[in-house]
């Protein structure tokens, strides 16, 4: 089966060590991982296995202590902290497994967040918040606050946050995790149109119904990929 | 955004929020009180000396007028001089002494000022008319404690002795003027009368002295070179611009001063405190927050931004509740401050300047600045992936 | 004590009614300068005099010096030997009074002013306090053109001065108190909010809401007594500079300041209640909602 699209993001031979009490945790041993425009990567593993370290280096959330990250060819592990910051907000998009939206900001707001870092102008920002929302199916929540919206709405309008600069590249860690499994597969489905219409997706999840919707699978396990496997193009 | 994002937080815990505007506002109305006090004194005196525009006082060699019993001879040789000094307007010499009136079985002692009608300067009339000879204007402590009325006469002299009961002298004048005395205070039982008929009183022995002399300079005139002139013409004489006495008045009120500066700066820190630990604990707080807004590329200076912005914004909301608190609270203190045995009515210990407010309120705000710098640092510093993991946690 | 003696402000050019006591205005214009000692052998002794310590110190004047005084600064004077300094005393009523004082023979300073056998008033020493009464009663009824007062009487009367600074303080000490009881309230709020998340656990666990709050208390109570302490030994420091500096601007031995048992009691008792009872305040607070609502659920 042949690989969708160019290379837009690679991980070469990156470690992340930590300092605990005194010995070295070896998070990441040597990892090489290459992602393709248009691909949608499910990584597997147990806990404690370096997933979300994974996730965390991919998005310039960390440094490696070794190794190199690049999307599209600029090695993202170098830049400075605003240079990061920068990368983040234009180049990626995050969805955490607990949401983690601002809860004194409506839905809109929550999404405009991101925007009105970008310098996007106010009435283009809203407007694009209620087709971003309305892109989730939350065209009628616009105003509503997080405490006043179920785990799964709450999850969709992160999602609709992290499509808010039209990233390329979108990175979800656990994102059903906090869900029921009936809003899991909403979700899931919800990820699955993102990825038809172009965007990039790697997900991080214990969830194997998530890993079965996903088009490649990457098992890891100790810090290293132990199987690389492509369910589908 | 920001802002909004910054009066958002605030608004999220309102009892929080309330509070320590509350206590923002308190201790910046101390600190509009203090700034006010530092030199509301200073300025009060000022305008009092200033009032019938004279700038120079004259008085014995080595006293401040009126600050003793000494008087200085051939007061209208020296009246002339002064008057002939260019740069010199108008001199209003004046004699202070104490008369006493019989009263029943006693007597009453009231302080008399001797002055030129034309040209004094130590009361404003409140009713009736200026004195002429045998003629006087009593305060309304004066007439109180005399038991008159205007238009009544009174015998006032001197050489009071209680055992005898009697007077070296008496003699009667008549009340023609209610005054309020600029210099006295409200309480003091004061009459005014002609600097002639004071001067013949006491046997002679006041004849042609005077106590002090006040000068009021010609459009234009310098003070500090008029006085400096005055001082060189007449060696009997100290010569005191209101700046020399508002300085030498400053020194004798350091106490307030520096209780003003104690005050004011412990106001300042209270301030400080309280905003600098409402913001680290909501910053603690947010942490998880923060940190998702990091993950989504807010730099870590508009972070900084928000955490500043929503420390101003409480002192600057503390600080106006304060300025309206700290006028109420002055007008108090102050009036407490008025009680002072023989102050004069027009001193205030209190003055409100815009440039006051203005201080306190630029203070606060440095204040409140400096407060959110700390927290907002820390936060802005946090590793990213490490504190989501912990909130996950969490 | 002559009537109608404001005491503030002091000095100025602001006016007060000439005191009774002429002998002030006498030494305030008159020290005319140093004269050199006399032989001895021809003349009479001269009188003594003592002055102002803060004279010795400003003009230099020393010990056995001779100088001249008049009551005016035209009128005659009079040679005298410098034969004692006299410190200021503790008297509230002349701190800020720049004036020197100084102390003559009575009959000299009658003979100087040609006052003639006349004094302003005579001070009374009874044998006990019990005497006092009858003495003053006594002296009342055979007095003629005097009366005769008992110190404290006058000291309450004389001062007006103090007891408005008093005020003052209290108004401070008010306004102090209230901005304090705020901010601990907001501080102690603070605290326990920070803390939500614990007490929601412990509440969830089965702990009553009785035990929660006596927990914060004991915290807020060790808090609130450590700082009492602390504060205490600060407001003393405090005491101290500014004694010292006072005494040094006004030249005086007064203790402008004065930290006793009742003073630090009141502090404690202020400052320990009031953040006791924050901490009561923020506690009974937090533990009056739902565990999962402070875990944000």
């Amino acid at each position: 089966m042949t690989p969708p699209g160019t290379l837009m993001l690679e991980a070469v031979e990156i470690h992340r060590d930590y300092a605990m009490a005194g010995d070295a945790v070896h998070a990441l041993r040597g990892l090489s991982l290459a992602v393709h425009e248009g691909d949608y990567v499910a990584i597997v593993g147990p806990s404690g296995c370096g997933k979300s370290t994974l996730l965390s280096l991919l998005g310039a959330l960390d440094r490696p202590t070794r190794g190199a990250v690049r999307h599209r060819g600029r090695d993202v592990a170098r830049l400075d902290d605003r240079a990061a910051t920068d990368f983040r907000l234009r180049s990626v998009g995050f969805v955490f497994q607990r949401f983690h939206l601002l809860p004194m900001l409506t839905a809109a707001e929550n999404v405009a967040l991101p925007m009105a870092e970008a310098g996007v102008p106010p009435r283009e920002r809203r407007a694009r918040a209620a087709e971003l929302l309305a892109y989730v199916g939350l065209g009628a929540r616009t105003a509503h606050r997080p405490t006043q919206l179920s785990g799964g709405e709450q999850q969709r309008v992160a999602i609709a946050r992290a499509l808010a600069n039209r990233p390329a590249l979108v990175l979800a860690d656990e994102p059903t995790g906090e869900l029921d499994a009936r809003t899991g597969t909403e979700i899931i489905q919800l990820f699955d149109r993102l990825n038809r219409d172009g965007t990039t997706l790697v997900v991080v999840t214990h969830d194997e119904e998530l890993a079965r919707a996903a088009r490649r699978v990457v098992h890891m396990k100790d810090g290293a990929i132990v199987r690389d496997e492509r369910l589908r193009d | 955004m920001r802002v909004a994002l910054a009066v958002a937080s605030l608004a999220r815990h309102r009892t929080r929020t309330a509070l320590a505007v509350a206590g923002i506002a308190v201790a910046s109305a101390m600190l509009l009180d203090m700034v006010m006090l530092s030199s509301g004194m200073r300025l009060s005196f000022r305008e009092l000396l200033d009032t019938r525009g004279y700038q120079v006082r004259l008085s014995p060699k080595g006293t401040l007028p009126f600050a003793t019993e000494a008087t200085v001879g051939d007061a209208a040789a020296l009246v002339a001089a002064a008057r002939a000094q260019p740069g010199v307007a108008v001199v209003a010499p004046n004699l202070g002494a104490q008369l006493v009136a019989p009263r029943g079985d006693g007597a009453v002692t009231v302080a008399a000022l001797g002055v030129e009608a034309g040209v004094q300067g130590d009361y404003a009339l409140r009713e009736g008319r200026d004195a002429a000879a045998g003629e006087l204007v009593a305060s309304p402590a004066a007439l109180a404690a005399l038991g008159r009325r205007v238009g009544d006469t009174v015998s006032l002299g001197t050489g009071w002795d209680p055992q005898l009961r009697a007077f070296r002298e008496l003699a009667p004048r008549r009340i023609v003027g209610v005054g309020r005395f600029y210099f006295l205070g409200a309480d003091q039982p004061v009459v005014a009368m002609p600097l002639a008929d004071l001067q013949a009183t006491a046997d002679g022995a006041r004849r042609d002295r005077i106590s002090s002399a006040m000068v009021r300079l010609a459009p234009g005139a310098e003070p500090a070179a008029v006085a400096r002139a005055l001082a060189a013409a007449l060696p009997r004489v100290s010569v005191l611009t209101t700046a020399d006495a508002v300085a030498q008045a400053d020194e004798r009120v350091a106490y307030f001063r520096n209780l003003a500066f104690i005050l004011g700066s412990v106001s300042l820190a209270v301030g400080f405190l309280l905003v600098t630990t409402l913001m680290t604990v909501s910053v603690n707080e947010r942490i998880g927050e923060i940190a998702v807004q990091r993950a989504l590329g807010v730099q870590a200076r508009r972070i900084v931004q928000q955490v500043v912005a929503e420390g101003l914004a409480l002192s600057v909301a503390g600080g106006l509740l304060g300025l309206g608190l700290g006028l109420v609270t002055a007008r108090y203190l102050d009036a407490i401050l008025g009680d002072f045995p023989g102050l004069p009515p027009d001193i205030a210990f209190f003055v409100f300047q815009p440039r006051d407010a203005g201080t306190a309120m630029g203070l606060l705000v440095v204040a409140g600045t400096l407060a959110g710098i700390l927290p907002s640092w820390r936060a802005a510093r946090l590793p990213i992936a490490a504190t989501l993991r912990e909130e996950a946690v969490a | 004590m002559p009537a109608h003696r404001p005491a503030f402000p002091p000095s100025s050019p602001c006016r007060r009614p000439a005191p009774r006591g002429r002998w002030r205005a006498a030494i305030g214009a008159a020290l005319l300068g140093l004269a050199a000692a006399a032989p001895a052998a021809a003349q009479a002794p001269l009188p003594t005099i003592a002055l102002d310590a803060r004279l010795r110190d400003d003009a230099g004047i020393r010990l056995g010096d001779t100088i001249a005084i008049a009551a005016t600064p035209d009128g005659p004077a009079r040679r005298m030997v410098v034969a004692a300094f006299a410190r200021r005393t503790a008297d509230p009523s002349e701190v800020a009074r720049a004036e020197y004082k100084v102390r003559l023979h009575l009959a000299d300073l009658q003979a100087l002013l040609a006052y003639g056998d006349r004094v302003d008033r005579f001070a009374v020493v009874t044998r006990d306090s019990g005497a006092t009464d009858r003495v003053v009663a006594g002296i009342n009824a055979r007095a003629f053109g005097f009366r005769a007062h008992r110190s404290r009487d006058i000291a309450v009367e004389t001062g007006r001065t103090f007891a408005v600074i008093n005020r003052f303080h209290r108004a401070i000490g008010v306004i102090t108190i209230l901005a304090s009881a705020i901010f601990l309230l907001c501080i102690m709020l603070l605290r326990v909010e920070e803390r939500r998340r614990e007490v929601a656990t412990l509440r969830l666990i089965g702990l009553s809401r009785r035990t929660v709050v006596r927990a914060i208390l004991v915290e807020a109570t060790a808090i609130a007594v450590l700082g009492a302490a602390l504060g205490t030994g600060l407001g003393w420091a405090v005491s101290q500079v500014v004694n010292r500096y006072y005494q040094g601007l006004y030249r005086t031995p007064l203790v402008f300041s004065l930290v006793t048992g009742e003073v630090v009691a009141l502090a404690v008792a202020l400052s320990a209640g009031l953040g006791v009872g924050a901490g009561w305040l923020a506690a009974r607070r937090v533990v009056g909602r739902p565990p999962l609502a402070l875990l944000g659920r």
